[in-house]
């Protein structure tokens, strides 16, 4: 293991990682100014369902056989069901679809998604999740004594995360794999006046390069420094706290936590003008309104991300990752009475995005895509599904070539080729193909494809085709 | 003079009421047993050190009372001793006073939430039994339950579980275990309660959820550890998991068949018709364990943990002994796998004194939580007292791991040490009421009791963030909290706090705004230094804490205000409020060393 972190490690240097450590962005700015730089703007918004979404209700087989396999694996009709009502679903018709092809309809509270699906803007990802290599039922079952390798700690919350967000599989990594997408462009996107990667939901290990950091910041923007000014007192204020966090930083004597605790301060402090200077100019988005709508939290996130989007120029910004997240999903109890709730706010928060990306002329340049810790069990525990591994994932924007379902939607029956018992189903493509296809469309060359998505070569695609 | 009295009355108690030196069972490293005169006396810097890891924050009173108690080789132990017999602070009853008799039509139950949250300040700001809360917090980082999610109108519920784990702090781990199970929050939280066998020939199966997170999270963790913590690992050299989904599901096998406790008036109580009684009346069933209904436990054998020196050496709980039965034998299967020292030992450690303890140090607690010294396993109280006297935690840190000692003060600890120091008070009298944080205190700080955001707790007991703590292969479990957000609406806090929310304001506050005493710095505002030692020796302990250029920014800052012959008060506050402001939010002060 110690052998594979190296590589890792050295592949991530070849890869042009020009910084050393503890540099800011603030000093790359003023030494890198205007070097490389690409010509367009793109952006990726990871949108994370915290909690393992069920997502076999959120887009559902309508055609007969596979219905009723679906309603059989989840006690359709009996007490204890899990099965979405067959003429509720919301059918659509998809891309290549031929007579006595199986059909599918997304769960009832996704008009949006399903509007957006329908027009060609949003695409399906069947049976996706984290794989090292592809797996068969056998491959699984013997695994602990084949050496065939699982990411680790499968079914569990944390660790299926980690794998979604670090793709890291076996190996031990302090990276995810949009902070190694923007390790890899850092030349180009050195005079960025903002981080590549910016949360909107907190830190994440999907964003941490091995050198990148990203930058957090408030659902509804970054928070100004209350004591601050730009002049008298207020102004010392700042350079006060700017000293001390300065020489905390060069201080050979203090702790590491003083020092981690210094350097995010710092970058508060040096980032909180910058960026609300700019936000203060950005233009406001009907479909995502400041005022006069009650928005969810999610739809708060979303119009920062919107916001930010408008004012790239001032910033600079050619290439952004936002995390942006939801959470409530892991529905051990209760799933049909509260996962509508959930599903609503997930397709009107990428419905109105995607608007509102429209209203400024950039939907073509930016790309929403879901991730969750993991699928979950087709049976029931009483009120509610279990965790599991493979599941259905959306990816919405204008450069989607939507309408289409990629990867193989399985038959939900329970013993199937695919179930590893309870209906966990062996996912049958990887959340690495996933990643390497949206990377490659940001802009990450096809050489540098393997530093941010580590299992690629275990895969006969490299794109999976759902982008330009 | 009010202050110093309290402290010394408080010295003056400990000293008389707990001195019964039965800490002399753990073995420290400190020189010399008893009170031979060689001893040193425990400094300033000692006794802020062990205040802080010990308790809500570190102040003067508190030093001066646990230095009077003897000397460095016997006052930490009597100060663990007296806080031991002290009785335990409540948050229930305060919440049950709350409760309106009757409940009015469309009354939010939730909001009594807020009567629990402003009851855990109090405790934790002013309570008698510092040490029993400190633990139990830690303990709330480890068993979590949060009324964010299904808790949200059982606010009894959410209170008593803490009161548990307070009354359980200085218990046994086996006894705390099954409270826990047992608990209606946890229940709810974690789905136990009404989690059913399965039914033949239906889809129906037993809700997984608490066998997975009670293995993970609450006991033995994902890998096998050796005593010291460290991972152990295959031939391969990958780690090796400690469960596998075939045990997930034998325990969630043990765990079918309960539910809320039947109310003593309802005779037809069943499993299906069981509910919780909201309203504080006697014997309610929101605080009492739940249930076994037998009919709806699973009867089959279930496969458990197997591991070398298990009562159950086939892996198995046999069929049809009765849920509990069942239950009893899996707690102990759990209890007795060997991860349970180290892992939950390694997290005390973690959450009390160090980020990254040294391997030695966790298997020096993890012995004594294996043994108490009598034979016994799982003695809280002896493994606290081990990762409180032990050599590492009470020698100052010095060489080479000096950078590494001590860890990052938990937001929420970073607070309470403030208004513990600055007699924090409001008119209403209570302390940490929604108002005073923006978004609530979890909005501000990132973390509020009983409020975390899933039962993984508001940060990872792994987390390293990048940089040189990940590079090194170390962990700073409270950083994850720190981030650019969440360190910027903590710093306006104490802006607000010590600008706005001091004793010159109270006129203009409302009444359940928190305020400071800064009565005693006002004096010294003209004097820059004197102001910043005094300052800094409140905080830290020990003024030379401060860096040289930390000093000197605060010194610049102070005297950027001018102070005027006539109404010279606000200019003073100023001063005083700048001193203030940059140590609280200076890496010195985030520090727990």
């Amino acid at each position: 293991m110690n052998r594979q972190r190296r590589q890792f490690l050295k592949a991530a240097a070849a890869g042009g990682v020009a910084y050393a450590f503890g540099r800011t962005v603030g000093t790359l700015d003023a030494q890198m100014t205007g070097v490389g730089g690409f010509g367009d703007y793109k952006a990726l918004v990871c949108l994370f369902l915290f909690g393992g979404n069920d997502s076999w209700n959120m887009f559902v087989p309508t055609s007969t056989a596979e219905y009723n396999a679906y309603s059989r694996s989840r006690g359709g009709g009996t007490a204890s069901s899990l099965a979405v009502d067959r003429a509720a679903l919301l059918p659509v018709v998809y891309d290549g679809q031929t007579s006595g092809d199986p059909t599918y309809g997304f769960h009832p509270s996704m008009t949006g998604a399903r509007e957006l699906f329908q027009s060609g803007r949003l695409a399906v990802m069947a049976n996706m999740g984290p794989l090292l290599r592809p797996t068969t039922k056998a491959q699984y079952q013997s695994a602990a004594t084949s050496g065939h390798a699982l990411p680790p700690q499968l079914f569990s919350h944390n660790d299926q995360q980690d794998q979604w967000h670090s793709l890291r599989g076996r190996v031990v990594s302090k990276s995810g794999w949009a902070g190694r997408v923007a390790d890899v462009l850092n030349a180009q996107v050195a005079s960025q006046q903002l981080s590549l990667n910016v949360s909107l939901a907190g830190q994440t290990y999907f964003q941490a390069g091995e050198v990148a950091r990203p930058y957090v910041m408030g659902a509804a923007g970054a928070t100004n420094f209350n004591g601050f000014a730009t002049s008298g007192v207020g102004l010392g204020r700042r350079g006060a706290v700017e000293a001390s966090l300065t020489a905390a930083l060069a201080s050979k004597t203090n702790t590491i936590y003083e020092r981690s605790y210094a350097s995010v301060q710092q970058r508060a402090v040096q980032f909180a003008d910058r960026v609300n200077g700019s936000l203060a100019t950005a233009r406001d988005f009907s479909a995502l309104p400041n005022t006069g709508a009650t928005l969810s939290g999610l739809q708060t996130q979303l119009r920062t991300v919107a916001k930010l989007i408008s004012v790239r120029t001032s910033l600079s910004l050619s290439r952004q990752i936002f995390f942006v997240s939801l959470g409530g999903f892991d529905q051990h109890d209760d799933l049909m009475a509260d996962q509508p709730g959930l599903l609503t706010t997930v397709s009107n928060g990428i419905k109105s995005f995607y608007d509102a990306l429209t209203e400024m002329g950039m939907e073509n340049s930016v790309t929403l895509f879901t991730q969750s810790d993991f699928g979950r069990t087709l049976t029931s525990n009483g009120d509610g599904s279990d965790h599991a591994w493979g599941g259905i994932q959306l990816v919405a924007g204008g450069a989607v070539r939507g309408g289409r379902i990629y990867g193989q939607y399985p038959l939900l029956e329970i013993g199937s080729s695919l179930d590893v018992g309870g209906g966990r189903f062996i996912p049958t493509t990887s959340a690495d193909q996933y990643a390497a296809t949206l990377a490659s469309w940001f802009g990450v060359g096809a050489s540098d494809l393997s530093k941010v998505a580590p299992n690629i070569g275990a895969f006969a695609t490299r794109d999976l085709g759902f982008l330009g | 003079m009010r202050r110093l009295l309290l402290g010394l009355l408080f010295a003056v108690l400990t000293a008389c009421g707990g001195g019964g030196g039965s800490g002399s069972g753990t073995s420290i490293s400190l020189g010399g047993s008893g009170s031979a005169p060689s001893n040193p006396p425990v400094t300033t810097s000692e006794a802020f050190r062990f205040l802080n890891q010990a308790t809500f924050g570190a102040t003067e009173d508190s030093a001066r009372a646990l230095i009077a108690l003897g000397d460095s080789s016997n006052a930490y132990a009597r100060w663990i001793d007296a806080q031991i017999s002290k009785p335990t602070s409540l948050l229930l009853p305060a919440v049950e006073a709350a409760y309106p008799n009757p409940v009015p039509t469309g009354f939010n139950i939730g909001s009594l939430n807020a009567v629990r949250l402003e009851t855990w300040f109090a405790n934790a700001v002013r309570g008698e039994d510092q040490l029993r809360q400190r633990v139990a917090f830690a303990l709330s980082e480890i068993f979590v339950v949060s009324q964010i999610g299904a808790l949200q109108n059982l606010p009894n519920a959410t209170a008593d579980f803490h009161d548990m784990l307070a009354r359980n702090a200085f218990g046994n781990y086996r006894d705390l275990l099954e409270q826990v199970t047992l608990h209606p929050a946890m229940g709810i939280y974690l789905s136990m309660l009404g989690n059913q066998r399965a039914v033949t020939g239906t889809n129906l199966r037993p809700d997984e959820n608490y066998a997975r997170e009670m293995m993970q999270l609450f006991s033995i963790g994902l890998v096998e550890l050796n005593l010291d913590g460290t991972l152990k690992r295959d031939a391969t050299s990958q780690p090796v998991p400690t469960y596998n989904q075939d045990i997930i599901e034998g325990f969630a096998r043990v765990f079918t068949g309960w539910k809320w406790a039947c109310p003593t008036t309802a005779p037809a109580c069943t499993f299906a018709n069981t509910r919780p009684q909201l309203a504080p009346i006697a014997g309610y069933n929101q605080i009492k364990p739940m249930q076994l209904f037998e009919a709806q436990h699973e009867p089959g054998e279930k496969r458990v943990l197997s591991y070398s020196g298990s009562a159950l050496s086939s892996g198995l709980i046999p069929a049809n002994q009765g849920g509990e039965r069942d239950l009893r034998a899996a707690l102990d299967n759990v209890f007795n796998h060997p991860n349970v020292a180290p892992f939950i030992s390694k997290q005390l450690i973690q959450r009390l004194v160090t980020s990254n303890p040294s391997p030695a140090y966790v298997q020096r607690v993890a012995e004594r939580f294996n043994n108490d010294g009598s034979g016994r396993r799982g003695n809280l109280e002896a493994v606290v007292r081990a990762i409180l006297l032990d050599t590492e935690a009470r020698t100052m840190p010095s060489g080479n791991t000096a950078a590494t000692a001590g860890k990052l003060k938990e937001p929420l600890l970073r607070l309470t040490q403030l208004w513990r120091v600055y007699d924090a008070r409001s008119t209403s009298e209570k302390l940490g009421a929604a108002r005073n944080f923006p978004g609530g205190a979890n909005g501000t700080f990132g973390q509020a009791q009983g409020s975390s955001p899933s039962v993984f707790n508001f940060f990872s007991p792994f987390y390293a963030p990048p940089g040189e703590i990940a590079d090194a292969g170390l962990v700073a479990p409270e950083m994850q909290l720190a981030t650019e957000y969440l360190n910027t609406q903590t710093t306006n806090f104490f802006w607000t706090q010590v600008t706005t929310r001091t004793h010159l304001n109270t006129a203009r506050l409302n009444a359940d705004d928190v305020y400071i005493d800064i009565s005693n710095e006002l004096p010294l505002a003209g004097n820059p230094d004197g102001l910043i030692d005094r300052v800094a020796t409140r905080l830290l302990g020990d003024p030379s804490l401060l860096s040289t250029e930390l000093r000197a920014a605060i010194k610049a800052q102070v005297e950027r205000t001018t102070i005027p012959a006539t109404n010279p008060t606000p200019a003073q506050a100023t001063r005083v409020g700048d001193a203030l402001y940059l140590i609280l939010i200076s890496p010195s002060y985030a520090l727990q060393r």
